[in-house]
């Protein structure tokens, strides 16, 4: 591609907004240049509609914007159509060969039907968020409706809330080395049968059978890795608030619609 | 004795903070069926019309619930103001129209169709289990198969997937040309100052 001009020197236009539609894919961007072209899917101007699909590229890449692979394969895509339309075809391929376009024409239509759908749904979701329905103050701590409101508990979270537990501890004399004999398999049964008779466990409860320091650390790896196993998952209201443990039900489970 | 039958169903859809089905409520009050217990639904939906009250029972994907009518909505978001209502991103919508047409449905499937990566669509319409994990295909690697839930037909106020429109019908629609020659919609645009581009130029 040709070089650009320079914006850069041009103290002017430094500070000029450059506009550009986002896409979110390749599909989306073609289906634009369709409709702004006013053209049919099913007799794309293949040449036109290529040129500006690289010139939009051209833009994303001058602007900085990241370009997803994506848009690159259908770029290739529409220059090898391209390429094709250009040979002339040879005596067997005449016959056999279809439209070049087919495949991309389909693409496009099949997309353009569940972009259909997708404007319903979205008509549809607006209708609903309309409807308040009759429910109980919700969000009370711990009630089923907190397991559907609360947020994810990120790491740090956890560590912030292990942190306060930790206080707990009670301390030990140094110099007595007893082999606690306590593993990470053990506290993992150990919360799963807290959960076996209990949808929910504060992780605070967690702790406090045995609040040494060790086990409440070994208690902690636990944690972590039946979180990492998605055998559980934690949730938590708000920030600093007490935090939830929940058992996760296997990701298999059949929910039917 | 009839209206007190009207009431007590009633009195159970308005202290049920969740959906309730005809079977369970039913199983509460045994002197009626399932269907006798819809018409009185349907009854009590016409005495608040008739009214004027500012509620109404509806069915969505589980059962029966009450809800105010639309018309109060913008009264009560301000005294409810954060909801946890979101809506979805263009993305999420189509990848959940891909899945609930051909669920169950593996990732790849769902990326041929949109032409884009979808990880993070699908990452995000698990987290809000409108659609879950329904097993896992037959091919390589044995890819997960993802399909719609119950929350799925909530969410969208249907009470079932047979109100989405016909695959045969969108089609129909689309090749009869009309409205594809006017771009109509709005295209989100990215906007960067001449001075913040970088040196590719």
């Amino acid at each position: 591609m040709e070089k650009g001009y320079d914006f850069k020197t041009n103290e002017k236009l430094k500070e000029y907004p450059v506009r550009l539609p986002c896409f979110e894919g390749p599909l989306d961007l073609l289906f634009y240049l369709i409709k702004k072209n006013q053209i049919e899917i099913y007799d794309i101007p293949i040449s036109l509609v290529a040129q500006q699909y690289l010139e939009y590229l051209e833009l994303m890449r001058v602007l900085d914007l990241e370009i997803a692979g994506e848009f690159l394969v259908l770029a290739a895509t529409l220059l090898r159509i391209k390429a094709k339309m250009l040979l002339p075809p040879t005596e067997d391929e005449e016959e056999i060969e279809e439209d070049p376009c087919a495949e991309l024409v389909e693409a496009l239509f099949d997309y353009q039907k569940y972009k259909k759908t997708a404007d319903f749904l979205r008509e549809k979701e607006t209708e609903e968020s309309l409807f308040y329905p009759r429910s109980f103050p919700p969000y009370l701590e711990g009630s089923e409706e907190m397991e559907d409101k609360s947020k994810k508990v990120s790491l740090y979270d956890l560590l912030e809330a292990f942190k306060k537990v930790l206080a707990k501890a009670t301390e030990e004399p140094t110099h007595i080395i007893t082999v606690l004999k306590i593993t990470i398999e053990q506290r993992i049964n150990y919360i799963l049968s807290f959960l076996d008779n209990k949808k929910k466990v504060s992780f605070t409860d967690l702790f406090m059978d045995n609040p040494k320091r060790l086990v409440m650390i070994v208690t902690f790896i636990a944690i972590l890795e039946l979180i990492r196993l998605n055998k559980i998952k934690v949730l938590q209201r708000k920030k600093f608030s007490e935090i939830w443990v929940y058992a996760k039900h296997s990701s298999n489970k059949k929910d039917k619609p | 004795m009839n209206n007190n039958y009207h009431g007590m169903v009633e009195a159970v859809l308005f202290a049920s903070g969740s959906p309730l089905s005809l079977g369970k409520i039913s199983s509460v009050l045994k002197e009626l069926n399932p269907s006798q217990i819809k018409n009185i639904i349907e009854d009590l939906n016409q005495k608040y019309r008739r009214e004027n009250h500012s509620f109404t029972i509806r069915k969505i994907a589980s059962g029966y619930q009450m809800f105010t009518l639309p018309e109060y909505a913008e009264l009560i978001s301000k005294i409810l103001v954060d909801r946890g209502f979101y809506r979805l991103s263009v993305q999420a919508l189509e990848a959940s129209a891909i899945i609930a047409y051909h669920q169950p449905v593996t990732k790849a499937k769902i990326e041929k169709i949109r032409g884009v990566n979808s990880e993070g669509v699908l990452t995000t319409l698990l987290e809000r289990d409108l659609i879950c994990v329904k097993g896992r295909g037959e091919s390589v690697g044995r890819p997960f198969l993802y399909g719609t839930t119950k929350k799925f037909l909530s969410y969208f106020g249907l009470s079932s997937l047979e109100q989405l429109p016909k695959i045969e019908e969108l089609e129909a629609f689309l090749k009869g040309k009309e409205d594809l020659k006017s771009p109509k919609e709005e295209i989100p645009v990215v906007e960067k100052k001449i001075s913040e581009i970088g040196d590719n130029v």
